[in-house]
């Protein structure tokens, strides 16, 4: 306790000196927790909008179907695996897929197409599907009084072959068992525009492209949402012990491009808080050499009493570990509504940002104990290694020499 | 009786070459348990490197020093810390005192150096402030303290980890001749009723009128070394 009440007692010394180095660190620490909260939250934001526009957080396919993606690659016990996903709680929705190429006819062209057979209902739980419809109406699985059912198209398919809402889609494609598939669809909406992933996406009711397939009750995939999308690998790997005869993935694992690219960019991020906290500790280092060279003297008395080396670096560390503490307490007061108003209002760009393919226009920060967290474990530990050079400076010395500078 | 300071060829040099200074040359001398000695002399002589030399503060160049039996030199850092910890007090001529603790805390911090339970210390503090003359006095920090307040609570801190030893160094040389006498008569009495071997050095008449022993330095060399018969009781 003593040993505390001298370190505090003698940041106080040259309390002018201690405010300023104090605003230096308090200073570093709302800049990093600013930071972070921004790289966290704009790819927290980026991850939601890239999960919630297709992947989902975890896929399901059959066991080999992403290397060579067959069309009789299916998922066939399904009834079995949706009890599971409304058994298991950290599962919030699920939406089963069929996937397809094909060759799509409109008035005089034709172009190559993906076709995705979606459940209208369960989709629209996974990804933002309705919220992607650009004109007419988001379908449903139920066909018209000629027995056609309804597409939603891209943009692109549109424009390429010229059709619009209500015109017949013809697709030809492969079935299951290598016969022809074909059928006429009657186009209900436009999805997206033609920076969209899916502008060449034709999609079908799940009924429908299952029938055109000539699969019966099969599907391709399942894309899930979690309820903590942060610990999804942890949540793909526990399904995966239970669903030994699929392939469960992450979606960081269904992107991997996405994701490593995104890994990259914050590994950036990260060069430049170090180079932040290198700018603020070379200052702080400064302080406490300035800080120990004054007081040289007195600390040869303190040796000279018995005090050991050891413990001297230590006083000094608790000194910096004081002042440290003093400075992230005072900055906390400040950040913390800052990042809370950043997380919740934050701001709107003049123009969005295109990051690994996915644009937002809405930057926000993140709100979580690892924001704070982070940016103090850092500067605590830098504080710590900061105090040992001029620590041991002062336990070198021998006290005559250290009681002999005035 | 045992020696507690047996001090052979000790030599210790400082400079090199043309500039180079012997402050102390090949001094040998022995100091007995209870002895309340001057090392006396001019400026210069070598009083101050000697009592840092047997206190561990410096090194010397050759020769050595053991203290209770224990050869210094071959002391790790620590070891010396440690030993200075519990069996040396030192007193300086500046008092030395560390300016953010109080009077208390100045004499408890050598005690927690040690390792003794709060509650001792705090009782031996509230004993050292007693028998300093400084009850009442121990919330002061040394800036609120006189010079010889300060000095007082120095003797306090130095007494307060049970040492064998008390090397002082001009202990009264910031102090009118009053508070010196008062001082003097105060180590003294410790010195006596505690058996603390005292160390001084100093050219201050007051001291050499009451050490037993005189050990005079000139030139980094035992000039004299001579018991003191007419030491003021």
């Amino acid at each position: 306790m003593l040993l505390l009440r001298m370190a505090f007692r003698n940041l106080f010394r040259q309390y002018r000196r201690t405010i300023l180095t104090a605003l230096s660190i308090g200073g570093g620490y709302i800049v990093f927790v600013l930071s972070v909260s921004l790289v966290e939250g704009s790819y927290g934001n980026v991850i939601d909008i890239f999960t919630k526009d297709s992947v989902g957080h975890i896929q399901i396919h059959r066991k080999s179907y992403r290397e060579k993606p067959k069309t009789y690659l299916t998922i066939d016990n399904r009834k079995e695996l949706e009890e599971l996903f409304h058994k298991e709680s950290k599962i919030i929705s699920f939406a089963p897929r069929v996937l397809s190429m094909a060759l799509a006819y409109g008035k005089e062209k034709s172009t190559p197409v993906k076709v995705l057979g979606i459940d209208p209902n369960l989709e629209s739980g996974v990804t933002r599907i309705k919220e992607k419809i650009f004109s007419g109406d988001y379908f449903d699985s139920i066909p018209n009084a000629d027995g056609y059912y309804k597409a939603m198209i891209g943009s692109s398919i549109a424009k390429s072959l010229k059709i619009n809402i209500g015109d017949e889609l013809i697709l030809i494609g492969q079935g299951a068992e290598g016969s022809i598939a074909n059928d006429i669809f009657i186009v209900s909406s436009i999805v997206g525009n033609e920076d969209s992933f899916d502008r060449m996406t034709v999609y079908l009711p799940l009924i429908a492209s299952q029938s055109f397939l000539s699969l019966s009750d099969e599907v391709h995939q399942y894309a899930l949402l979690v309820n903590t999308p942060k610990r999804n690998v942890e949540i793909a790997d526990e399904l995966q012990e239970t669903l030994s005869n699929l392939e469960v993935a992450p979606w960081q694992r269904i992107e991997t491009t996405f994701y490593q690219t995104m890994q990259a960019d914050k590994k950036g991020n990260n060069y430049t808080l170090v180079l932040i906290v290198f700018l603020v500790f070379v200052g702080v280092l400064n302080t406490i050499l300035m800080s120990v060279l004054e007081r040289t003297k007195e600390f040869g008395v303190i040796r000279a009493i018995g005090c050991r080396p050891s413990k001297l670096i230590l006083l000094i560390n608790l000194e910096t570990m004081f002042l440290t503490f003093l400075s992230i307490s005072l900055s906390l007061v400040i950040v913390i509504p800052m990042i809370y108003w950043f997380a919740n209002t934050g701001f709107l760009l003049s123009e969005p940002i295109d990051m690994g393919g996915v644009m937002f226009q809405h930057m926000r920060g993140e709100f979580s104990l690892y924001v704070f967290l982070k940016p103090m474990i850092i500067i605590f530990i830098t504080s710590m290694l900061v105090s040992l050079p001029p620590g041991f400076r002062a336990a070198r010395m021998t006290p005559k020499n250290a009681m002999d500078i005035n | 009786m045992s020696m507690v300071i047996e001090i052979e060829n000790l030599t210790r040099k400082y400079g090199k070459g043309i500039g180079e200074v012997v402050a102390i040359n090949e001094i040998s001398l022995n100091i007995e348990y209870g002895e309340f000695t001057a090392i006396i002399g001019p400026s210069g002589s070598g009083k101050s490197t000697l009592l840092n030399l047997i206190g561990g503060l410096d090194k010397s160049d050759s020769g050595s020093v053991l203290l209770a039996g224990r050869d210094i030199a071959k002391m790790s850092g620590s070891q010396m810390s440690d030993f200075r910890r519990d069996r040396i007090g030192f007193i300086f001529q500046a008092y030395n005192l560390i300016p953010v603790l109080s009077a208390e805390e100045n004499i408890e911090y050598i005690m927690l150096l040690q390792g003794i339970p709060s509650v001792k210390r705090k009782e031996r503090v509230q004993e050292m402030l007693f028998l300093v003359g400084l009850e009442g006095l121990g919330h002061r920090r040394p800036s609120e303290l006189s010079g010889g307040q300060q000095q007082r609570v120095a003797v306090a801190r130095a007494m307060a980890s049970k040492p064998e030893i008390i090397l002082a160094d001009e202990p009264t040389a910031n102090l009118d001749s009053k508070t010196g006498m008062a001082l003097l008569d105060m180590m003294r009495q410790l010195n006596e009723d505690q058996g603390v071997t005292f160390v001084f050095s100093t050219h201050d008449e007051m001291i050499m009128k009451r050490a037993r022993r005189l050990i005079h330095l000139r030139d980094g060399l035992v000039a004299l070394d001579e018991r003191n018969s007419n030491a003021t009781p």
